[in-house]
C-alpha cells in the first residue's frame, strides 16, 4: 500500500467504501477532515460493523488491588512508593465483601489491577485467584494488563507465557489492555514508563495472551508528549497485532488525567477526545467494539461518542481510584447508563468481557440501588495490613517490616 | 428520503434565508443524526461569525457589598448579581462598580421591573438612571420569568441601553425547546439582545442522580437555538455552569460565544493552565478562532 498522503475528500470516500486507512491517510483524515465529518465516517463504520443499533455496557467492578508501586510512571497520581504510609493492599476478606457488593447489582466481574508491589509475589495472585473462584465459581476475573505480568516474570524469574498459564490454572479469564499507555519507544521513555514495558513487550505479552486463548482489551492514554503520528503509529501497532491474532474484544482510548501527577500540564479537550475515538474506529478496522471513556470525559461527551464510533458504554465500574486520583470524578450506575443510550437511540444491552450479550438491563428487571458516587479501595486513613499477607515472603525492608509479628 | 438528501435539502433552504418548517423542526428536534444537526447549525453560526469564537472574562459582585478593587486588572465585564431592593440600591451597586473602568452589567430584567412595580415606564426611568450610573447592559431576560418580554426590552432600549443575554433558567423537556421557539417569535429592535444561552441554568446546580438533560440533548438544544433564533445574533454557552468540555462541543453545534470565564485566576487549575490559556486552547482545539470580547460584546484585542 502506497503511504502518500491524499486529499481529505479521497481519503473518506475510501474509508466509506471499505478501504483500509494507512498511517499518511489517517493522519490526513484528523488534520483535516472537520469534526463532523470524522464523526460521521466513524458513526458509518459503527453502523456496519453493529448494524443491530445494540450499545452494551458491563457491570463490573474496577479493584485496585494495591497502589503500591516501583514503576513510577510520570503520569500516575495513583501509586505510592514502597513504604508509605498511604501505600495498601486490599486482603482476601475485602475482596470478597466487593464481590458481594459487585453480585448485588447484577456484576459478574471484576476488572483487577494494581500497581507494581515488590512484596506481593506470584503466589499471592494465585491464591486470591484460587480463593475467588473457590467462592464465586462463575465470577470472572479480568485481571493484571501486560505490565503486571512482566513485573511478576521479573519478580519470579519465569518467563511470561508461564506466568499467564499459572495465572489461567489459578482462575484468570482475560487481560486488560491497560499500560499500553502510546505504544511508541520515545513516548514511553518520556513518560518514565519504558521500563515497566517497552512497546515490543506490551505487544509480546498480549500475543502470548492470544495464543494461550485469553481474549484481552487495549488502551490508548493520549495527551501527554506524544506526536499525533505517535498516536497513529499506536493504532497501527495495535491493528497488526490483532491481524496477527484476533484477540483484542476492544480498543478504549481515555485523555492523560494531569491533576497530581508529577507530569502535570493539561488534559487534551473534549473535541479532541471525539476526533481520537472517531479515528481509532476508522483505522482499527479489525477491532470489533470500541469503548466510550465517560469516566474521564464526563456523562455528556462520553454519551456523544456513541456518534464518533464507540459501541460500548464501558463498566458501570462501581469502584474507581486510579483515575480518580488524578481528579477525575463521573460517576454513572446502570440507570443513568441505560437512560444515555437510549437517548442517543440505541438499544441498551448487558454484556460480558468477551462481549457476549447477556440480556437486559438489570434495572428493567428488579429494584437496585441507585449509586451516584464512585467507591473507593481504601477508606481514607484505613492503614490496616490484610492478615493473610504474613504467609507471604516480603522483598522490600519495608514489607517486611509491616509483616513483622507484633 | 435519504440523511443527505433531507441535509442537503435544509442546507439549501437554509443558506437562501429560509426559516424551518415545523415539520423540518419535529424531525430535527428528536433527531439523534448529530452530524445533520451540527452540520446545519455550524453553516448558520459560520455564515454570521464565520471562525471567530468570543469569549469575556466576568467578575461577579454581588448587589449588597459592590466592591472592585481586587479584581480589576482582569475582567472584561463586571456584572452585578442578585435581586435589588430598590431602583436606589441597584444604581449605587453600580456607581460603584463603574470606577473600575470596565464595561459593567447587571439584574435580570424581571427584578428590575419588579421593583419598578411592574410598571414598564418606571422600568424605563429605573433603567434610565442605571445607566446614568454606568450600567452598559442589562445583565439577563429570563425567558421563563419575563411573560411580557418585548415591551420590557423595548424600555431597555428607550433607556438607551441592551440586554446582554436572552437565559433559559429551568426548563425540561419539551419545554426547553418551546423557550427557543418563544424566543425565535420576539420581534426585537435591531442589537437588542446581544446573546441567547439555551442550556437551561438550573441543570449545572443538579444533584447527582437528578435526570439531567444528556450530551445529545444539550447540542441538540444549542443547534436549534442557532438555527431558529436569527432575531439575536450570538449563541452563547457558559463556561462556569457548564464546564469547558460541553463549551467547547457546544461551539461545533452553533455557540459562538463563551460566557463567564472567571477573572480571577484561582489556581485550581494548576500553575500551567490559567483559565485564559485553556479558554483559547479549546476554542483553538473545536477549529475556531479565540476573540476575547468585554461585556459590550466588543473585541478588547483591537
Ligand atoms: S501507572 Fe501503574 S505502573 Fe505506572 S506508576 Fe501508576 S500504578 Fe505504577
Amino acid at each position: 500500500m502506497t503511504e502518500n498522503p491524499r486529499g481529505v475528500d479521497a481519503v473518506a470516500r475510501k474509508v466509506s467504501g471499505g478501504g483500509r486507512l494507512n498511517r499518511a491517510e489517517a493522519l490526513t483524515l484528523y488534520e483535516q477532515a472537520s469534526t463532523h465529518l470524522l464523526g460521521r465516517l466513524a458513526g458509518e463504520a459503527r453502523a456496519c460493523r453493529h448494524p443491530s443499533g445494540i450499545v452494551t455496557y458491563i457491570i463490573d467492578r474496577n479493584v485496585n488491588y494495591t497502589n503500591v508501586c516501583v514503576a513510577r510512571c510520570n503520569f500516575c497520581a495513583f501509586y505510592r512508593p514502597v513504604g508509605s504510609d498511604e501505600g495498601y493492599v486490599v486482603g482476601f476478606d475485602e475482596l470478597f465483601r466487593k464481590i458481594d457488593e459487585t453480585i448485588a447489582v447484577g456484576g459478574e466481574q471484576l476488572l483487577l489491577q494494581g500497581g507494581h508491589n515488590p512484596d506481593l509475589p506470584l503466589e499471592w495472585y494465585e491464591d486470591l485467584f484460587r480463593a475467588v473462584k473457590a467462592r464465586y465459581p462463575s465470577f470472572r476475573l479480568h485481571a493484571l494488563s501486560p505490565p503486571e505480568i512482566i513485573h511478576l516474570s521479573h519478580l519470579s524469574q519465569l518467563d511470561v507465557p508461564l506466568i499467564i498459564r499459572r495465572l489461567m490454572d489459578a482462575g484468570l479469564d482475560s487481560i486488560p489492555g491497560g499500560g499500553a499507555e502510546i505504544l511508541v519507544d520515545r513516548v514511553r521513555r518520556e513518560l518514565n514508563c519504558y521500563s515497566k514495558a517497552s512497546t515490543d513487550e506490551w505487544l509480546s505479552v498480549m500475543r502470548d495472551a492470544h495464543r494461550a486463548g485469553l481474549r484481552t482489551t487495549v488502551t490508548m492514554m493520549y495527551g501527554t508528549v506524544e506526536h499525533l503520528d505517535e498516536r497513529i503509529e499506536h493504532l497501527m501497532r495495535v491493528r497488526e497485532l490483532q491481524d496477527e491474532t484476533g484477540g483484542f474484544t476492544a480498543f478504549i482510548a481515555w485523555s492523560f488525567q494531569p491533576s497530581n501527577t508529577k507530569r502535570g500540564g493539561t488534559e487534551a479537550t473534549g473535541v479532541e477526545y471525539l476526533r481520537t475515538l472517531a479515528l481509532a474506529r476508522l483505522v482499527l478496522d479489525n477491532v470489533e467494539n470500541l469503548q466510550a471513556s465517560w469516566v474521564t470525559q464526563g456523562g455528556k461527551v462520553g454519551q456523544l461518542s456513541l456518534s464518533y464510533g464507540a459501541n460500548d458504554m464501558g463498566s458501570v465500574m462501581i469502584e474507581e481510584n486510579v483515575v480518580r486520583a488524578a481528579g477525575a470524578t463521573f460517576c454513572m450506575d446502570e440507570l443513568e447508563i441505560v437512560r444515555n443510550i437510549e437517548n442517543a437511540g440505541f438499544i441498551p444491552k448487558r454484556r460480558n468481557m468477551h462481549y457476549d450479550v447477556l440480556g437486559d438491563p438489570i434495572v428493567r428487571q428488579r429494584d437496585v440501588p441507585r449509586m451516584t458516587t464512585l467507591a473507593e479501595a481504601r477508606a481514607a486513613g484505613d492503614h490496616s495490613v490484610p492478615k493473610e499477607l504474613v504467609q507471604y515472603r516480603a522483598r522490600t525492608p519495608a514489607g517486611k517490616r509491616a509483616r513483622a509479628p507484633r | 428520503m435519504s440523511d443527505e438528501v433531507v441535509l442537503e435539502e435544509l442546507r439549501a433552504g437554509l443558506a437562501a434565508g429560509g426559516r424551518l418548517d415545523d415539520e423540518q423542526l419535529r424531525v430535527l428536534a428528536s433527531t439523534t443524526d448529530l452530524f445533520l444537526l451540527g452540520t446545519l447549525a455550524d453553516d448558520v453560526r459560520r455564515a454570521r461569525h464565520s471562525e471567530a469564537t468570543t469569549f469575556v472574562r466576568v467578575a461577579k459582585v454581588p448587589v449588597q457589598r459592590p466592591a472592585w478593587r481586587e479584581i480589576k486588572g482582569q475582567a472584561r465585564e463586571i456584572r452585578v448579581t442578585g435581586v435589588p431592593e430598590s431602583p436606589e440600591e441597584a444604581e449605587a451597586a453600580v456607581r460603584v462598580v463603574a470606577g473600575a473602568g470596565v464595561p459593567v452589567t447587571g439584574f435580570a430584567l424581571h427584578d428590575l421591573l419588579a421593583v419598578s412595580g411592574g410598571d414598564t415606564a418606571a422600568l424605563e426611568r429605573s433603567l434610565t438612571g442605571l445607566r446614568a450610573a454606568g450600567l452598559s447592559a442589562v445583565s439577563e431576560l429570563v425567558v421563563e420569568r419575563t411573560p411580557n418580554p418585548e415591551p420590557a426590552v423595548s424600555a431597555v432600549v428607550a433607556a438607551g441601553l441592551a440586554v446582554a443575554r436572552v437565559t433559559i433558567h429551568e426548563a425540561c423537556g419539551d419545554a426547553r425547546l418551546g423557550c427557543v421557539r418563544a424566543v425565535a417569535g420576539w420581534s426585537l429592535p435591531a442589537r437588542a439582545v446581544w446573546a441567547f444561552a439555551p442550556l437551561p441554568r438550573a441543570d449545572a446546580a443538579a444533584e447527582p442522580g437528578a435526570e439531567l438533560p444528556t450530551g445529545y440533548d444539550d447540542v441538540r438544544q444549542v443547534a436549534l437555538a442557532r438555527l431558529l433564533v436569527d432575531n439575536i445574533d450570538s449563541i452563547q454557552v457558559d463556561w462556569a455552569l457548564h464546564g469547558a468540555k460541553l463549551a467547547q462541543v457546544a461551539l461545533m453545534f452553533g455557540a459562538d460565544d463563551i460566557d463567564a470565564l472567571p477573572a480571577v485566576d484561582t489556581g485550581k487549575l494548576g500553575p500551567r493552565r490559567t483559565p485564559l490559556e485553556e479558554v483559547r486552547r479549546n476554542i483553538r482545539a473545536a477549529s475556531f478562532v479565540p476573540v476575547e470580547r468585554d461585556g459590550c460584546f466588543e473585541d478588547v484585542t483591537r
